[in-house]
């Protein structure tokens, strides 16, 4: 990439193509001038269109800009409510649970960004057009935006005698204005001198990582949150605090700062970990077989790829994680459970041993290789006494616990599984593994889930804004993925009463007003749980944005999969894949890449969609902005800033959630073709 | 327990066994219909132990419905097929015990374009014949050797040209280490200059002492290769012989015009 070039003068640069082999194909540049001419004023009706055009989003431009500057604007609403439109009133001694939720995330992100660093680059040229046109764009805005009205003493607009506000002069404007005035230049000049100093093509076209600009901008902004008086407004104590001309508070300084190193420390930790491995490989194989080395390195030119299989365990660690992440974290956040300890002792701990043990001994003797049809009839039995179970407690026979309940069904399931795992030791031993660490994982949850949270606060709902959110979008796209695909293979499968089911499910839900499901889950479902058991507001909406975006899923998966050849299927027939097998291995994977485009955009529209968790009366992202807010005494009224701030954010993550899945389909579309 | 008619006519049941021992592919009265069409009828004929069986036949004559019957991708109606010994039956442990036996490869390759050659190759073995991954590797790393592409081990299916995808997809059956092989027209989607190095592995397969039972086209390889050759018309089995005694003096008026059409 950095290869010297000889290095062509400016003026013949423009219009002369690069030699063939010395640089990637570059569409020739034309020279500005030109370009304008050529693209945007070749005749007279398109040079109307484009004058039209450019008219238009000037107008919309300038009104932007008089909304966000207007001096009845009242930013300090937005400024002073950020803790509580992302938080709401999450208890400030409980905070640093927080900030270890957000760090989690940081560690994940950096570790993942630096080990797969598959981000790609931004040319100079195009970063330098960046700086440049970020530049004219504001002294534009700066010019056409409308003077300022003017205040008296006491800090009262002042107004003439028809009752009009007086404005200050067009001149007194942009003298007022003279920070705009810098930031434009120094924008503009940056990239100027960037353009002045690379003047060859081949440098213009290298590339810059991306991670540098995604890390390095948040770390302009956390360090200068150290040296700029931004002002210090909050509320604390119930007390609403505004200082301008102060340092940011040290509880929102140091937290970000921390999370900020946090993030770079672990992106550089898993750079280390990928130039070991990508160095380890490139020295076994050179030990090994020089030629065929050589005759790779010719054909895989630019950043050097993370070898196949290197470092195969820590990816799938953070792999997990993030699956994992967010279960956990929302314990985390939400809870601090106050745990009986007697209660644990006395029932918890011994009836999860019983069941560890007991189970265990069951699907050990249902793996033996001769357990053969006795062993799927107990397997069955097992499953009628754990079903038999349910409608007893249904009809209220007799009493048991709930995690029993659970426990027995899914030793059925086990049970089931069983003959897939008999005879061979290792995998009889895999299955009785998995079957303790399932034990483990429901007796401690049921253990944790019916304990008191300990976290007190002045609302019932204590968390809410942008965290129930973010909460809710994730843990309904994790939870109604898998259930997606299940519906999706059920309704595609040869079954006739899955296909049923799964279609009747699908149309009945996609048939149904979302709203209608969030009303029924938050409101109507409680009245038919058995009793004793009771669903958080949050998990029951959770549980309604779920089976919603579960059928939706489905259908884009359907499409994928109806994409896939017979030919695949008789193939993996053929070298004798069991149907799981083959649609593991084989169809789900290209089915679910032919399908990432309208799966991203289901993401995004469940993303969007919890702004309706609003009407069930959560306190999400939206409703901060639009009743929270606008009630406050200071700051009643004030809507449309938290409108407009809220949509931003929506915006930056929908955008972002865009941009990687185009960047997925780039990838997975590798070596297809 | 009588085993005295070692080779005999396989139409004749050998008392209490499925098939005689050396008998790898036994089919008696096939039938097949899809839907009112009878696409098979009354097909018997056996293959025995390192036997290189070339089937031809005209277009829609059922070689393919024939020799996918073998491996169960589609299931005859009435008639016995037995591979290996095992009969061919609803019951799925013995498909799948057939399938991992028995190995088929394409007209349309039918790689799966979303693994390396590596990871198509040594998949099935992996997970099908459990073996562990550097084993079945090594497994994959030598199959490609025999095919003559080694250095493509990396490559995506799209990378490669049709004879190379094709001699992939032969390492690839090759990997559960078949008893038998079955070939659909394996050179048939193949541009001329590519059909040589597909058929120069299937000769040296054959050579090897590969069980193969093939649909071609190819005329050449059927008489340079073939044990013999089995003529087939409208779903039956017109004609078998040698490819000396068929292409020389074939009984069947019916053959004749074959020949006469294709030669
Ligand atoms: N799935 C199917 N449904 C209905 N008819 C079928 C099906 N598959 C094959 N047939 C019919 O069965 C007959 C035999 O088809 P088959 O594909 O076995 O012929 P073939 O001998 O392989 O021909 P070719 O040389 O063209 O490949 C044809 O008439 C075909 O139309
Ligand atoms: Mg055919």
């Amino acid at each position: 990439m950095t290869d010297p070039m000889p290095p062509a003068a400016p003026s013949a640069l423009a219009a002369e193509p690069v030699g063939p082999a010395a640089s990637p194909p570059d569409r020739p540049s034309l020279p500005p001038g030109r370009w304008i001419r050529e693209n945007l004023f070749p005749n007279a009706r398109n040079s109307i269109l484009t004058v039209f055009a450019i008219l238009v989003a000037l107008f919309t431009y300038r009104g932007l800009l008089n909304f966000m500057f207007s001096e009845e604007r009242s930013w300090i609403a937005v400024r002073t409510n950020l803790r509580l439109m992302f938080t709401q009133a999450y208890p400030e001694h409980q905070y640093v649970r927080v900030w270890v939720t957000v760090g989690i995330v940081m560690v994940l992100a950096g570790l993942s960004a630096g080990i797969w660093a598959r981000w790609g680059g931004v040319t100079l040229k195009r970063l330098m057009g960046w700086l440049m046109s970020g530049g004219g764009l504001i002294a534009v805005g700066v010019l056409i935006r409308e003077p300022s009205v003017l205040t008296d003493a006491a800090g009262e607009t002042v107004r003439d005698d028809a009752g009009e506000l007086v404005r200050e002069s067009f001149a007194a404007a942009m003298a007022d204005r003279w920070v705009w005035w810098a930031v434009a230049l120094v924008l503009f000049a940056l990239g100027l001198a960037l353009w002045l100093r690379f003047d060859d093509l081949a440098r213009r076209t290298s590339e810059i990582p991306v991670a540098w600009l995604v890390f390095g901008l948040p770390g302009l902004l956390v360090a200068s949150t150290w040296v700029i008086r931004y002002g210090h407004y909050a509320f604390a104590d119930g007390e609403f605090i505004a200082e301008p001309g102060q340092l940011v508070a040290m509880s929102t300084r140091v937290p970000w700062t921390v999370m900020w190193l946090l993030l770079i420390g672990c992106y550089g930790l898993g750079r280390v970990a990928r130039e070991r491995a990508i160095a380890s490989a490139q020295a076994a194989a050179d030990a090994s077989d020089d030629v065929e080395v050589a005759e790779e390195g010719a054909g895989g030119e630019g950043a050097p790829e993370l070898p196949r299989g290197a470092l195969a365990k820590t990816r799938a660690v953070v792999n997990l994680a993030w699956v994992l992440s967010p279960f956990f974290l929302y314990w985390v956040v939400m809870r601090d459970p106050e745990i009986d300890y007697a209660h644990v002792f006395s029932t918890m701990l011994p009836m999860g041993l019983a069941f560890g043990v007991a189970g265990s001994a069951v699907l050990w003797w249902l793996t033996r290789s001769d357990a053969g049809e006795v062993g799927r009839l107990a397997a069955i039995g097992l499953l009628l006494l754990a079903a038999f179970h349910w409608v007893a407690a249904f009809f209220g026979w007799y009493s048991m616990l709930q995690v029993a309940r659970i426990a027995f069904l899914l030793l059925a399931v086990a049970g089931l599984l069983a003959p897939n795992f008999a005879g061979v030791a290792a995998q009889r031993r895999r299955l009785v593994g998995a079957w303790l660490f399932v034990v483990l994982l429901v007796f401690y949850g049921a253990t944790v889930i019916n304990a008191p949270s300990t976290i007190e606060t002045p609302t019932d709902m204590f968390i809410g804004g942008f965290s129930v959110t973010l909460l809710v979008s994730v843990l309904t796209i994790m939870l109604s993925f898998p259930i997606g695909v299940l519906l999706a293979l059920a309704r595609t499968s040869r079954q006739p009463i899955f296909r049923v089911l799964s279609t009747v499910y699908i149309e009945v839900i996609r048939g149904v007003p979302l709203i209608t499901l969030l009303l029924f889950f938050s409101g109507v479902l409680p009245l038919f749980l058995p009793d004793g058991m009771e669903i958080a507001e949050l998990a029951a909406a959770i549980l309604g944005y779920t089976l919603f975006s579960a059928a939706y899923l489905a259908e884009n998966v359907r499409g994928g999969l109806q994409s896939i050849r017979r030919g695949q299927y008789e193939a993996a027939d053929a070298v004798g894949l069991t149907t799981t097998q083959r649609t593991g291995f084989i169809v789900l994977p290209q089915s679910l890449r032919v399908s990432i485009p309208p799966l991203v955009g289901q993401v995004i529209a469940t993303f969007k969609e919890t702004s309706l968790l609003a009407i069930i009366g959560l306190f999400d992202f939206l409703r901060m902005a639009n009743s929270v807010v606008p009630n406050q005494s200071q700051f009643l009224g004030v809507r449309r800033e938290g409108l407009l701030f809220i949509s931003v954010v929506y915006w930056v993550v929908a955008f972002a959630m865009s941009k990687y899945s185009q960047r997925l389909e780039q990838r997975v579309g590798l070596g297809q073709r | 327990m009588s085993t005295q008619p070692a080779h005999g006519d396989a139409t004749i049941a050998v008392s209490d066994e499925l098939a005689a021992r050396d008998d790898m592919i036994v089919c008696r009265d096939v039938d097949k219909w899809f839907g009112d069409f009878q696409a098979l009828s009354g097909i018997t004929a056996t293959i025995k132990e390192q036997e290189i069986v070339v089937v031809l036949g005209p277009s829609g004559s059922g070689k393919s419905t024939w020799i996918r019957c073998i491996n169960r991708l589609e299931a005859h109606q009435s008639g016995q097929i037995i591979v290996d010994g095992i009969e061919l039956t609803n019951d799925l442990r013995n498909i799948e015990k057939i399938r991992s036996e028995v190995g088929m490869v394409f007209q349309q390759f039918n790689l799966f374009p979303h693994l390396t050659v590596m990871d198509n190759i040594t998949l099935a073995p992996i997970w099908v014949r459990r073996k562990s991954r550097p084993e079945a590797e090594e497994l994959a790393e030598s199959l490609l050797e025999r095919v003559g592409i080694p250095e493509q081990a990396q490559k995506f299916p799209g990378q490669l040209s049709g004879g190379q995808q094709q001699r992939v997809a032969i390492a690839r059956a090759l990997a559960m280490e078949p008893r038998v092989m079955l070939f659909d027209e394996p050179t048939s989607a193949l541009d001329p200059e590519m059909i040589k190095e597909v058929l120069d592995v299937m000769e040296e397969l054959a050579r090897s002492g590969m069980t193969m039972m093939v649909v071609t086209h190819e005329m050449g390889f059927a008489r340079e290769v073939a044990d013999r050759i089995i003529f087939m018309e409208e779903g039956e089995i017109v004609e078998v012989g040698t490819p000396h005694h068929f292409f020389t003096e074939p009984a069947e008026e019916r053959t004749k015009l074959f020949l006469s059409q294709v030669l």
